[in-house]
């Protein structure tokens, strides 16, 4: 099993900033406790990978950092998530400010109902109004980087519900990157993708990496060690273990963490 | 695997039953002229119509849509003000029921606290469940007097005069009755139809649509206005159809508060009349040319309801197709 592991190139800088710092972290859902004291640090333009068995907490990790949870009333965090320093959970921050920072591509593919060219103009017509040559680049630029733009070029104006499952992804993340953000979060974002998609949106990740800090939840061990540079494996609310990948899968501390990335439970 | 396989090759065939041949036959030909009925049904009605109402086509001719007269005495009818009355009620409708509607479904489906969700909800079922002669009846005895004392009286006293808003607002007679009052409460009527379909269909979009219009920074309108609604947007249409379907043939309600004049007025304070009220009104007593231009006057109503159809399909299909 370890053997079949394709590492990703460890290009470990130790001395990159953290970007999000989180600290003493509960989370509940009602009475229901689903994070216990979680603590992690994610580093700028690194990927990091959040695995561990279904029911783990590693999604509803990620729906916290861009506040995604906040939707639901019954839904409360305590403790401290710092992006840059500042507590994004607490009551004083502008939701829809962090949200435009922290960008997130989620399990399915989720085009707007519009335009290819609007899909993706969208996020950044949010928050900015560039004039519309600017537009047309950044929207070019965001389909570029997203290894879009040669299949959609010609069809621009023709609605995003009608490319491919793999497409609407990449569409997704371009909507995303358009908007310039400082993270990314991305939720299984290849589990309802073909083989195919996925090693395109793994390449993705790569090439992304360089501008932004990214977080990744895969039930795929593989995935995470291909892509990823650091990886938290969780279980049953709590960080088990939390390291470089390579350590994570090659020579794990914990023997719990040893027997998931074995196959051997999860 | 392989014992297996053999096992189910050395045994017995199946016996199987023949399948009895005649039931089949009949349950097809049941179902056929299920199907066929329908045919029948709506060219049965539409012949009717037309025979029954051809005396009045044939005595007015063309003039039968844009005369005004209503006159029993001289066998003199035109059904233009009913026509417009049907028209004018059922855009009113619309007008006032639709945005209600749609802030009603966006309400529930976005923003409601469960505790209120809930009763809401049910009263919006209980209320699309009222029969039509119990908003007949609250609009005569409740709804118009209020709406005299306090919107027609104090209305027609500031646009007197004025142009143009004057004719439209301005009430002669200050009743309560009239095509407005008959719009309103109709309005009343289409609400629960269109405000339940569009909550449903907002519900059945994924969360993670919502979700994910949410994540890169729209507030709660930029979701609704332009992720959520288009998304259900055929469906809100067909709803509104739905809606206008009703607005267009009501009778009882329309019959109690519209005020029943056979002239056209240009203010939508006066009373007036529909196709519905007009035919509700003087069906008992009609007879020989009245009773066809009564027909008449169904047959337009039909064919009015067709049209909406028509273009409600059209629509829903322009819509799907993007």
């Amino acid at each position: 099993m370890l053997s079949t592991l394709e590492l990703s190139p460890q290009v470990l800088d130790a001395q990159a900033p953290i970007r999000i710092a989180v600290k003493n972290l509960d989370f509940y859902y009602g009475e229901h406790k689903a994070l216990k004291n979680v603590n992690l640090s994610f580093r700028d333009r690194h990927v990091t990978a959040l695995i561990g068995p279904s029911g783990c907490g590693k999604s509803t990790l990620l729906r916290i950092f861009n506040r995604i949870y906040s939707l639901y009333p019954e839904q409360r965090a305590t403790g401290e998530v710092l992006l840059d320093g500042r507590n994004v959970i607490s009551n004083d921050v502008d939701v829809n400010e962090l949200r435009s920072r922290i960008g997130m591509v989620f399990q399915k593919p989720t085009p707007f109902p519009m335009s290819i060219y609007d899909n993706v103009a969208f996020g950044i017509r949010l928050y900015e109004k560039p004039p519309k040559s600017e537009l047309d680049d950044r929207v070019e630029g965001a389909l570029r980087r997203s290894a879009l733009w040669d299949e959609v070029k010609d069809k621009l104006k023709s609605s995003g519900m009608g490319l491919s499952g793999g497409q609407q992804q990449r569409l997704c993340i371009a909507r995303t990157i358009a908007q310039k953000p400082e993270v990314i979060l991305f939720d299984e974002p290849t589990s309802a993708l073909d083989p195919i998609s996925t090693g395109k949106i793994e390449d993705l990740l790569e090439q992304l990496k360089s501008d932004f800090t990214i977080v990744i939840v895969t039930h795929n061990m593989q995935q995470a060690a291909r892509v990823s540079q650091y990886t938290a494996f969780m279980y049953l609310g709590e960080v088990v273990e939390f390291d470089a990948t390579n350590t994570i899968f090659m020579n794990p501390n914990k023997k719990q963490t040893q027997d998931y990335v074995t196959g051997r439970f999860g | 695997m392989a014992a297996v396989t053999d096992q189910m090759a050395s045994g017995m065939p199946a016996v199987r039953r023949t399948p009895k041949g005649t039931f089949d036959l009949v349950f097809r030909n049941a179902s056929f002229l299920a199907a066929l009925f329908v045919l029948v049904l709506l060219a049965g009605i539409i012949a009717a119509m037309v025979a029954g109402g051809w005396p009045a086509f044939r005595e007015f001719g063309f003039g039968f849509l844009t005369s005004s007269v209503w006159d029993t005495q001289n066998e003199q009818y035109g059904a233009f003000p009913a026509i417009v009355g049907t028209l004018s009620t059922a855009l009113i409708a619309l007008v006032v029921g639709v945005p209600l509607s749609l802030g009603i479904a966006v309400f529930l489906t976005q923003l409601a606290p469960p505790w209120f969700k809930r009763p809401v909800s049910t009263a919006i079922e209980l209320l699309a469940a009222v029969p039509s002669i119990i908003y007949g009846m609250w609009g005569l005895f409740v709804f118009v007097p209020l709406f005299a004392a306090y919107v027609q009286i104090p209305l027609s006293n500031i646009v007197e005069g004025m142009p143009i808003v004057g004719t439209i607002l301005y009430s002669r007679s200050p009743s309560g009755l009239g095509i407005l009052t008959a719009g309103i409460i109709l309005a009343f009527m289409i609400i629960p139809f269109i405000a339940s379909i569009t909550r449903d269909m907002l519900e059945q979009i994924p969360s993670v649509l919502r979700e994910s219009a949410y994540g890169i920074g729209a507030t709660t309108w930029e979701v609704v206005r332009y992720v959520l609604v288009p998304q259900a947007g055929v469906s809100i249409i067909g709803a509104v159809m739905l809606g206008l379907g009703r607005a267009l043939g009501e009778t009882m309600a329309v019959t109690f508060v519209v005020g029943n004049a056979n002239r056209l007025s240009a203010s939508v304070m006066d009373p007036g009349s529909t196709i519905a009220s007009r035919i509700a009104n003087e069906f008992n007593e009609a007879l020989g040319l009245q009773l066809h231009a009564l027909i008449a006057l169904g047959c337009i109503l039909f064919f009015v309801t067709f049209v909406v159809l028509v273009i409600a399909r059209i629509l829903v299909a322009r819509v799907k197709s993007f």
